[in-house]
């Protein structure tokens, strides 16, 4: 959830998370949007089939990595959430080569 | 063969509190200073802000931190101050040279010394459910709080070891989830008499210590001290956690666990000094549970076993925002004294030292109240992942050992466990503590894995700026003979 008071948050918008829309505000990481709206599990491991998400949240252990308009293996604790970008969770790309 | 593509006084990398303390300080003696930072905004962990996007409401008044952070980025406007962001520092090819990888500003930076501020990352403790997606790291929690004003959650519990655990939950409670349990590895009530004397040198830290500790009274959360997590439950996702008494040893009392519904568990185990850096120059390491495990050596103006290499803050041993504000100063002004005798150098740098001891004596009272279990080994069960890149379980490490793979290179060959794209960050502890418990040595008796660059993964492409020596290759009779001339 997002916490009140302090700040005034831009003007909303949306992306996509496997074809459900998402809402997001200007400033917000594709990983906070996605927590805000609850979305917490973003993948699942290529060897065990476990799902993981957000752990770091500071560029580290990629456990956050999603698929961003085709580009494999993006942070989304790193990247700024843009107007429809579409965000998948999965294949878990870029798994086996490290 | 090297190209230098900027040659400075002082090259400072990390944007944190202790480098842009280091920068602000070479600054005001004159020195030309560049800061590379891997971020693409200012700050560190610490000084991590919402982005311009979100503008402070019209009714919201500037608080101290505010203050603070920008008394600490007035760096950055300084006439004799590069800062250079979103470039990453990934080696330290040869003495006074850093390797920086920032896309089409790629290339190398030349300093007559080098201040390295990397900061810390999270100490991991492996336990079963620790993977699952709401298992948050501490950092991770407050960097979400700080940057975004978002919580993962609404039904909360913070456990593992350390004083951020307390601001975390607190943080919690104020963005008004409701924090079932605190729960500290380290049994601090019986050690807080002892402590209290120590911690007094730092009247601000206890001050705010002790109003973290009052708002979880009165959200009427659980604090529960000598006690530790030992697993994660849900399905897909965190719904509850189970936490049991812990002794000094990592023995834990199943029989007196208890169960609280959770959607979020924060878990931090301490921090870890991010050492790639000092250790691909050479610099020597020593052990310190206390202070984050592997810390760097330095002298009293910080200066490490490399000379013109300096490391400060929690990126040489842990120590806190305070500590690496003055270390940050201590370093710039021994090298501006070195550089080239300085008026008022030397009696500056007394007075930052004499800072320096006292916030030394409070950490020392953190340790002190802080001090964790020997190891968290006991909370693995065969099913338990230790590398989470690579998805390898306990039960795959005590394999290892069984058929005689014990050391390190064997175990990383066989499971590629410190091989994946944490670089060992969130797993090489954990195979420490294994191995020291399995060799029946102190965990600082275990080897660190050889460093190699890059210090952070970094783009192929930005390495095409390097000049990279040719290939020595052996003789090959194979090959087709080369035409003689």
């Amino acid at each position: 959830m997002r916490v009140k008071g302090g700040v005034e948050r831009g003007e909303a918008f949306e992306f996509r998370f496997d074809g459900d829309v998402v809402t997001a505000f200007p400033g917000e990481t594709v990983a906070g949007a996605l927590l805000a709206a609850g979305r917490r599990g973003l993948r699942r491991t290529a060897r065990l089939g476990m799902a993981r998400g957000f752990y770091c949240g500071m560029g580290l252990c990629w456990e956050c990595r999603v698929v961003i308009d085709g580009r494999p293996a993006q942070r989304a604790c790193m990247v700024e959430a843009r107007p429809g970008m579409r965000v998948e969770s999965g294949p878990d790309a870029g798994a086996a080569e490290g | 063969m090297s190209t230098v593509d900027v040659a400075v006084d002082v090259a400072v990398v990390g944007a944190g509190p202790a480098g842009l303390a280091a920068a602000a300080e070479a600054a005001a003696f004159g020195l030309s200073v560049a800061i590379v930072d891997d971020n693409p905004r200012p700050g560190g962990q610490y000084y991590r802000h919402p982005p311009p996007a979100f503008r402070p409401a019209a009714a919201a008044p500037a608080d101290k931190e505010r203050r603070r952070r920008e008394a600490a980025f007035a760096v950055l406007a300084h006439p004799e101050v590069k800062y250079l962001p979103n470039a990453t520092a990934w080696n330290l090819p040869e003495p006074g040279v850093l390797a920086i990888a920032a896309g089409e500003r790629s290339g190398r930076l030349a300093a007559r010394a080098i201040v390295v501020a990397a900061g810390a990352h999270d100490r991991p403790a492996a336990f079963p459910g620790w993977t699952l997606p709401g298992v948050v790291s501490a950092g991770g929690m407050q960097n979400l709080f700080k940057s975004q004003l978002i919580v993962p959650g609404t039904r909360a519990v913070v456990a593992g070891n350390g004083p951020l655990l307390f601001l975390i939950a607190s943080n919690l409670v104020r963005a008004g989830l409701r924090v079932e349990a605190l729960v500290e590895a380290a049994p601090i009530g019986v050690r807080l008499p002892a402590a209290l004397p120590l911690l007094a040198w730092s009247p601000r830290l206890l001050g705010a210590a002790l109003s973290y500790r009052a708002a979880l009274s009165r959200a009427r959360a659980n604090v529960l001290a000598g006690w530790s997590v030992t697993e994660a439950h849900g399905n897909g996702a965190v719904e509850g956690v189970t936490v049991a008494p812990i002794d000094g040893n990592g023995r834990v009392d199943a029989s007196r666990a208890r169960r609280f519904a959770c959607d979020l568990l924060v878990t931090g185990f301490g921090l870890v000094p991010s050492v790639e850096l000092p250790r691909l120059a050479g610099a020597v390491l020593d052990y310190d549970r206390r202070r984050g495990g592997w810390t760097v050596r330095r002298d009293r103006n910080l200066e490490t076993t490399v000379p013109g290499l300096y490391v400060v803050g929690d990126g040489a041993c842990i120590g806190g925002v305070d500590l690496a504000e003055v270390e940050g100063r201590i370093a710039a002004a021994a090298i501006a004294d070195r550089l080239g005798p300085q008026p008022g150098a030397r009696a500056r740098r007394a007075d930052l030292l004499a800072r320096r001891a006292r916030q030394d004596r409070f950490r020392r009272g953190i340790e002190l109240l802080f001090a964790p279990p020997g190891d968290f080994l006991a909370l693995l069960t065969p099913e338990t992942v230790v590398c989470r890149c690579e998805d390898v379980t306990f039960a795959e490490l005590e394999a290892c050992r069984a058929e005689g793979a014990a050391g390190a290179a064997a175990i990383k060959a066989r499971t590629r466990m410190t091989m994946g794209r944490c670089q060992g960050r969130y797993c090489a502890p954990t195979l420490a503590q294994f191995l020291a418990r399995a060799g029946g040595v102190d965990v600082a008796a275990v080897p660190m894995p050889r460093p190699r660059a890059p210090a952070r993964p970094v783009v192929l492409g930005d390495l095409a700026h390097e000049a990279i020596a040719p290939p020595v290759l052996p003789d090959d009779p194979h090959l087709p003979r080369a035409p003689r001339a």
